[in-house]
């Protein structure tokens, strides 16, 4: 099939995002009626602990903006191995909430934690535990979040009315970005500055399941029009090559996209990505009670079967409708606007089908500006500055601090980092090798000493972050050595590191791929070691402070 | 060795995380396995379709994903245990906050 003329976005798609964006402004009002009835830092930062199965399975693991906009381009681009890559998430709604989920909702009602930091700080006693942890949380959360504005800023400028919404900006200011930016900007910043945890976790709810209706519809519409599964993959092998079907992935830059090791790197990722996320974390601690957790397994469980695999088969049936798009990031918007281009009320659905991803990049970034914003408030400004102060002040502070924060990001996206990209990948996974070693000595071992969780976070982090140096110094050593321009250092460095393996998304800040594998594979066992290693180094914790935490208290 | 005045939310919690954990090496070893042994450098003229799925897709992703779907309900459902959450503490540090002092 030739690739058709594809419509632009019009009127609907952004009247679409425009009722999204009130939705969660009003969702945002209704939640601040709720903590106005209770103390506010608990009620603010942690929804008064009363969090029900649906708004914990479908709002506490690793979805985001990201999810929804980056997996469509790799499944476009590298076919049907990208169900491979994602595999992992047939353990996430087990391993997300079984490991370490039920623990960490009574360690923080024991402790009466309502951060991350706090938890770590009040397990081990230790102020100095809970300020690193503070730090990291918040340099991790922050490139994250900053990328997600970014994104935010892009389906604003592509959805904005009387434009043709997927041309190329010109001259040298692109108000139309900048236009989207603000806008996005203020309403994701108003809503949780309003509502705070409930607003955020509420609109993530109402995101998910737009989500779920946006991805049926497009399956529905897509595969049928391309003669089912079989035919979309022989027509989208025929305008590739039989890699679109089979490992290690469809690629035109001679990279190998998924080799065997990878595949097992990617299975941990999204499993250790959701167990260690300072965000999941503090959702997880937020639940009602352990039944919520039971549900909450079987709704996620559910959920992702109805969304990752069809969204593979959906990029597959629309690489057999448009062969080529010069950004992938674009296949579910155009494939979108295609397929519903000759239906009645054509336009409301591709609105809508719009809206989803626009809501988890909102969804995603009102989630992490409130774990920052906690950070900064309960773990730094009532810690270090002001232990006393009082309710007006508190709310002040953290009005002030979101402000802040907002600013600051819109600030970094006025002029856009080119490769913000690794930073959220570094980010993520290194979330990961931080916190998940550290969270289960926390959680279930005793012997567990706070020098041994900082130096779990340290080299978990520490290990992710060489891994990466070691990866840019590769290719920078070898382009010397290659260029001819290169000292007998440079080439001393390009012989120890060896040749980049062309393996992986061809990223130009990609890591450096140790035996073949992601960085994560050794940030978390090194993290691990260090943790057991230097706990039984240390003096071991007082018994009768462990068994506070530890023993019936009865 | 399991201490009897230990919490049962520690024990309990301890031993689902070890099952949860094995299910997902065998998860992992299944998927991978399969999917290295027979979804690599296949032509066209050689594969065959499962329900529209190529078939290592369909043996080594969608299967498992559908046992792990399963596995998921009956571990929650019979597996792992409901436990009472004690009351919250009040927030550690900042005790003055939860208080309207000046407001």
């Amino acid at each position: 099939m030739a690739d058709p003329m594809i419509p632009a976005g019009g009127y609907s798609v952004f009247t679409a995002l425009l009722i999204f964006m009130i939705a969660s402004i009003g969702l945002g009002i209704y939640a601040q009626r709720r903590i106005d009835r209770s103390t506010f830092l608990q009620g603010y930062f942690l929804g008064n602990r009363a969090l029900g199965a649906w708004a914990l399975a479908l709002t506490a693991t690793v979805q985001s903006g990201g999810t929804f906009m980056g997996f469509p381009a790799l499944a476009y681009s590298h076919g049907w191995i990208t169900s491979l890559w994602i595999a992992g998430y047939m353990m996430v709604p087990l391993t997300g909430f079984a490991v370490i989920g039920k623990r960490m909702a009574q360690l923080s009602r024991r402790t009466g934690a309502i951060t991350v930091p706090d938890l770590i700080r009040e397990r081990y006693g230790s102020p100095a535990a809970g300020a690193i942890a503070s730090l990291l949380i918040i340099v991790f959360m922050s490139c994250m979040m900053v990328a997600q504005f970014k994104a935010g800023a892009i389906v604003m400028k592509l959805a904005w009315p009387g434009s043709d919404a997927f041309a190329p900006a010109a001259g040298d200011v692109d108000w139309a970005y900048l236009t989207g930016l603000a806008v996005f900007a203020v309403a994701v910043v108003s809503y949780t500055m309003v509502g705070g945890f409930l607003a955020s976790v509420w609109t993530d709810l109402f995101q998910s399941l737009m989500m779920l209706v946006g991805v049926m519809i497009l399956l529905l519409l897509t595969v049928p029009t391309v003669g089912g599964l079989e035919s979309a993959t022989r027509e989208a092998v025929a305008v590739t090559d039989a890699n679109f079907a089979s490992g290690p992935g469809y690629g035109t830059t001679g990279r190998a996209f998924l080799t065997p090791g990878l595949a097992v790197s990617f299975f941990c990722v999204w499993v250790f990505a959701g167990i260690g996320s300072p965000a999941s974390m503090v959702r997880v601690m937020a639940m009602d009670s352990t039944d919520v957790l039971r549900k909450s397994i079987v709704l996620l469980a559910l959920y992702n079967c109805l969304i990752y695999l069809p969204l593979v088969a959906i990029c597959v049936a629309g690489r057999a409708i448009i062969h080529h798009l010069d950004k992938p990031d674009e296949i579910i918007p155009r494939l979108a606007l295609t397929v519903t281009g000759g239906l009645p009320g054509g336009s409301l659905v591709s609105g809508l089908i719009l809206a989803a991803p626009f809501g988890a990049i909102m969804a995603t970034v009102s989630c992490y500006l409130l774990v920052i914003s906690s950070g900064l408030v309960q773990d730094l400004y009532l810690r270090f500055l002001r232990p006393h102060a009082g309710m007006r002040e508190v709310r002040l502070v953290t009005y002030a601090s979101m402000a802040l924060i907002g600013a600051l990001a819109i600030a970094a996206n006025v002029r856009p980092v080119k490769y913000l990209q690794v930073l959220v990948v570094l980010s993520g996974t290194s979330s990961a090798a931080t916190f998940v070693a550290a969270a289960i000595m926390m959680c279930y071992w005793r012997r567990a000493t706070a020098a041994g969780t900082i130096a779990a976070m340290l080299a978990g982090s520490g290990t992710m972050a060489t891994l990466f140096f070691f990866g840019w110094l590769q290719r920078f050593a070898w382009a010397a050595v290659d260029a001819g321009t290169g000292s007998a250092f440079l080439t001393s460095i390009a012989s120890a590191l060896g040749p980049d393996p062309g393996i992986g998304i061809a990223d130009p800040f990609r890591p450096y791929y140790l035996l073949g594998v992601d960085p994560i594979l050794w940030g978390l066992p090194i993290s691990a070691a260090a943790g057991i290693l230097v706990s039984l180094c240390t003096k071991p914790p007082p018994e009768d402070y462990v068994a506070r935490l530890f023993d019936r208290t009865s | 060795m399991p201490d009897a005045n230990e919490d049962p939310v520690v024990a309990t919690g301890r031993r689902e995380a070890v099952v949860v954990l094995t299910l997902f090496l065998i998860a992992l070893t299944y998927t991978v396995g399969y999917c290295a042994w027979q979804g690599y450098k296949r032509s066209l003229d050689e594969l065959t379709f499962v329900f529209g799925f190529p078939d290592w897709v369909f043996w080594g992703v969608v299967l498992p994903w559908g046992v792990c779907t399963i596995a998921g309900w009956l571990l929650s459902t019979f597996y792992i245990s409901n436990t009472p959450l004690e009351p919250a503490a009040p927030p550690p540090g900042a005790a003055t906050a939860e208080t309207p002092v000046d407001g």
